[in-house]
Order: structure tokens, then sequence, then C-alpha cells
């Protein structure tokens, strides 16, 4: 891993080098606090130190809405949407977006393989960067240090106000041919950054805390504070559910198929012929929801699918704080375990 | 045969009816597959039966009752639309008010000639098949619901929140700016137009099914409201379902 130095000032530079390889896509400020991912025109318009987007790199790869097919009954045809597999470069993605993407990748590209998803993401390029935690981040507690560098191209750390640029790969080599001399780094000075949100367990633990919760109490007295808008869902980079619905033409005769994120806050989501609804109640959601983060797909693939990126607490209306809702839950289990047993957990 | 339409309005403004005429670019479309056989603001002619009805406004007097009845017993389905049909829409805040002094203020003196009651939705009165919602009514939720109807299918309910349509736009969250947004606990299907040019939702389209009240309040007084102003806010569109 070859490491260099990169000033602070020269990172415009750097994107402006690399507009002209492909499409740069980077953090971009979105009305007056918020930032989102956008196609870079002006270098100078990239935010970089920034908490978090609003949604993470999911939306490229699957769009929140997307036309699957054109259909005719007329003409007695189904066109299927085809998508240009293109080369695209993200860059100042957090470590946990990063992340977020190799689960998203699992779950659409293991078992049935996702066409859609394949082709738009197989030719991304990604490029990292370091953030400060703030109030919401815990991605340490699941594993994912702000300089974990697995999946990236290039990653930048920032130290005082430049960056050491890591490259990673014969990609991120490739992408720096032609940019300007860098100087080496000699010594890597090695920093641990602090969270300050925090898991009470180390992941590891959390799948057995997650056997005995099932009936807790936190369910319930998260519900009372929930209004089920689903925007924990929506914003989850590791959320993937959709729902699929034609959108007829006013001829009635020719429409297309089209496909949309869903959540399982919300009231549909499980709600069969006959108007029966599964999970019809808040804490049913809820617990459902954070069983698929930190238990279900947990059990086979040995880490968490929370990511850690603070997005469901930072966006919720009502406050509610996955860190305060799993603390709560290790807290019950270690009630439980002490009730049982005498010993504390 | 093309389904037999009819537009009928009670208490309102008349702007969901209006609405229909602004569908410039679709109105010959979707003149294509009905027949329109009575429609006040637009033509003279009048019908006994109806296969779909659109009835605008809520009730609010004992003849809007009878009346109700009458068009529900010609009528085959029959749709409530825009906000006063479907949820008592504005109209209903009279309901929080002291009756005799709503009834002062709108008709002074004369006020003992003419009846009243509290405004209802359609639905509170007679059994109503489907719903377009908003204030006014939103006019793709209205082509959704025609198109499913000319095709005999169920149209979309949206049974959930704006704040699901802001996300798949990526819109900034008008709540977190500090604005008083009730876009957590209001029907989608508008396509989060409000919030999307930054004002925020101020519930016309209804709440979603079993909305949890107590904990929207709470959201709202810790933008700074207090709960009595929570309470109005929500009630601006649906005093009716959220009567005190």
């Amino acid at each position: 891993m070859e490491c260099y130095h990169l000033a602070q000032k020269a990172v415009p530079d750097l994107l402006e080098h690399l507009k002209k390889i492909a499409p740069v896509y980077a953090p971009h400020q979105k009305g007056e606090k918020s930032y989102s991912f956008e196609r870079v025109t002006h270098a100078s318009e990239v935010v970089l130190d920034y908490n978090r987007t609003m949604l993470s790199l999911k939306k490229f790869f699957l769009p929140p809405t997307e036309r699957l097919l054109q259909y005719s009954i007329q003409k007695q045809n189904v066109v299927e949407e085809e998508i240009k597999p293109e080369k695209r470069i993200f860059f100042g993605v957090h470590s946990y977006d990063m992340q977020a993407v190799l689960r998203l990748d699992h779950n659409m590209i293991e078992g049935h393989p996702e066409p859609n998803y394949i082709l738009r993401r197989q030719d991304a390029i990604f490029i990292g960067i370091s953030f400060e935690p703030d109030d919401y981040h815990f991605s340490r507690s699941v594993g994912i240090r702000v300089e974990e560098m697995e999946g990236f191209d290039l990653f930048l750390n920032k130290v005082d106000t430049n960056y050491y640029l890591f490259i990673l790969n014969k990609e991120g080599s490739d992408l720096l041919k032609g940019f300007q001399k860098l100087k080496a780094v000699k010594d890597i000075v090695r920093f641990e950054r602090n969270f300050k949100n925090k898991l009470k367990y180390h992941y590891n633990r959390i799948p057995e805390v997650f056997q005995h919760v099932y009936h807790s109490e936190v369910w319930q007295k998260v519900a009372e504070r929930c209004v089920g808008c689903g925007t924990c869902n929506l914003m989850c980079p590791t959320c993937y559910c959709f729902d699929v619905m034609d959108d007829v033409a006013l001829d009635v005769k020719s429409g297309e198929r089209r496909r949309q994120w869903d959540g399982c806050m919300l009231t549909p989501f499980a709600e069969v012929a006959g108007g029966e609804n599964f999970r019809d109640k808040y804490e049913q959601r809820t617990r459902h929801r954070v069983y698929r983060k930190f238990k279900y797909i947990t059990d086979q693939e040995g880490v968490p699918w929370c990511v850690g990126c603070g997005r469901c607490t930072a966006f919720c209306p009502a406050g509610i704080s996955l860190t305060d809702i799993v603390n709560n839950l290790i807290q019950d289990y270690e009630n439980q375990q002490y009730a049982k047993t005498g010993v504390v957990a | 045969m093309k389904p037999k339409v009819a537009f009928f309005d009670f208490t309102g403004c008349e702007g969901c009816q209006l609405n229909k005429l602004n569908f410039e670019n679709e109105l010959l479309d979707l003149l294509a597959h009905v027949d329109l056989v009575e429609f006040r603001e637009a033509m003279d002619e009048t019908s006994d039966e109806y296969d779909i009805t659109f009835v605008e406004g809520s009730i609010s007097s004992p003849s809007c009752v009878e009346r109700i009845h009458d068009i529900r017993r010609r009528s085959k389905i029959l749709v409530a639309l825009g906000a006063c049909a479907v949820n008592g829409g504005i109209n209903a805040m009279k309901n929080i008010q002291p009756i005799e002094q709503v009834r002062e203020t709108v008709y002074g003196q004369d006020k003992y000639r003419f009846a009243t009651l509290p405004a209802m939705p359609i639905s509170a009165i007679v059994a109503v098949d489907y719903e377009v919602r908003g204030c006014p009514m939103s006019q793709p939720d209205f082509l959704q619901l025609f198109k499913a109807l000319v095709m005999g299918k169920t149209p979309p309910t949206y049974n959930y929140a704006v704040c699901v349509e802001c996300k798949l736009e990526e819109n900034e969250c008008l709540l977190t700016k500090g604005q008083i947004c009730l876009g957590p606990v209001t029907r989608a299907g508008c396509q989060a137009i409000c919030p999307g040019v930054g004002q925020a939702c101020i519930g016309c389209r209804g709440f979603v099914e079993g909305m949890n009240r107590e904990a929207m309040v709470e959201i709202l007084t810790e933008k700074g409201l207090s709960v009595d102003e929570a309470v109005k806010r929500l009630q601006l569109f649906n005093a009716y379902e959220v009567a005190v």
C-alpha cells in the first residue's frame, strides 16, 4: 500500500483530473444543513468535511424509483429497461458507506443475482475519505473504523489540514496517472478517532443478546414514541426492500412497471390480500427492523448489517436512537441473566 | 358501454372539481373512457343513475345528509374527492368551537333560519368506495384512481407517510431544520410537493391509518409548540378525526 501527501488545496485539482476520466459524484451541500452525493460540475462545490449525506450510495445502484419495463397490449410486447454499465467515480465516501455497499453486494448478488443492481454497480470506483465522528456515528461499535479501507480504490485520510492519499490497488494507481507529482509519506502517523456514540458490547456479543430480547419491553417503549414514518428504513444504507407497481397510460393499453423503495416500518409492507397485516403494531415493526440489522443476516454472515452511519437516528423525527435501543436491549439481557444466574453478564 | 360519471359538490370551495377542468392535456383522453352525465360546473344535463360518482365537500347540514343518501342510492361506485369529502377538511374546524358562536359569526341574526351540523366526511353518512385525498385533490392521484376504475382495479391508497416521498426525492428534512412539518403522519401520494419546495406539510391529505397522535404531538412540542398549539396544527384539516 503506497501512501502520499496530498495538500487540501490540491483536492480540487484531483477532482478536475478525475472528471477527465469518468463522471465524478461527491458530497454537496443540499438545503441549509444537509448533504447529498451529486455529480460534480465545479470542484469548488464539493464538501469534504461533511457529517453524512441524507441518502447513501445505494441511490446510485438501487435507485429510489426506477422503471423496470414498458409494455403495450396492442403491440403485445414487453420492453425491458436497458441499463448500460457506466464507469463512475464516487469521491469522498465514508468507510461505513463503503461497507454498506459491500453488504448490499451480498444481498443483491448472492443467491438471486439482481441484474439492474449489478449493471449499475460493476464499474464503480470508490475514493474514500476519513470523517470526524459526530454525536450519531457509531460505526466503530459495529467493527468499522473511520480509516477502514476495504472496498476503496483510493483513500484520503485527513491529517491536520492535509491528507494522506493511500493507493489501494491498480485501479487506484491508474486513476492518478498524469496527476501532479505526489510526495511519498515516509512515516505514517496512526491515530485513533474517538466515537462519542457507542454500543455497550462488542458486536460479537450482540447476536447472543438478540436471542433473549424478542419479548423485551424495550420494543413497546420505542413504539410509544414512533410515528411509523419509515425514515429509518429509507435512509438506511443496507435496507434494500422495494415494491413493484404498474403505471398504466391514459389509453389503458400501455404502460410501465416501476419499482420503488419500500420499508418494513410502513403499514402496507406486511399487509396481504384480505387486509391482514402480519406486523400491524409499531413495536413489531421496530423489532423486525432491528433484528434485520443485528440478528437475521448477522447470524449467517458474522457481521452486523448495521454500519453505524447514524442516519436512522440523526433523521428520526421522533429522536429515537438506535444505539439507545440496542443498549437498552443489552441492559434488559443483563437483567435477565442476573435474575436467572445471579451472575452479572 | 362507457361508465356514466357524475360530479356533486357539498360544503367546500369547489376547487377539487375545478381542478379537473384544469386537466388541459388529459381531459379529452379522460373523456374518451367515460360518459360524463352530470357535472354542474361544466354542463347543464343531469341523469338518474351513475356508475361512478365523485363527491366533493363535507356534510354540514341536514339537507346535505338527505342529498348524499339520494346520490348514494343512485351510484354504483362513490368516490370522495378532496380533503373536505375525505376527512371533513378545514370545515371541520367549526366542530371544535361553540356551535352557537359559529352560527352567529356566519349568519348573524339570521342564524336560526339555517340548520347546521358538525362538518363530517362523506364516509360518516354513507359508504364511500374510494378516496382521492388532498386540498385540492392531487391531479396525479386522481388520474391513478380514474385509470384503476376504468380497468376495474383497486386504486392505490398510499397508507404511508409523506416522509417516504421526501426521502425518495432526498429532500432536506424540514423538521430537522426546525420547521413544523406534519409529514411524518400525513398520507403520501402528493409526491411531497410542499416539502419539496421548502413548505412544511400541513396535513391536507389526512393521516396514515392508526396514527400515533401522542407521539406526533410530542414531536411538535419538542420543536417549541405547546400541546394546545400542536393539537391545533393537527386539526387544521383533520378536526373531525382529531376532535379534542
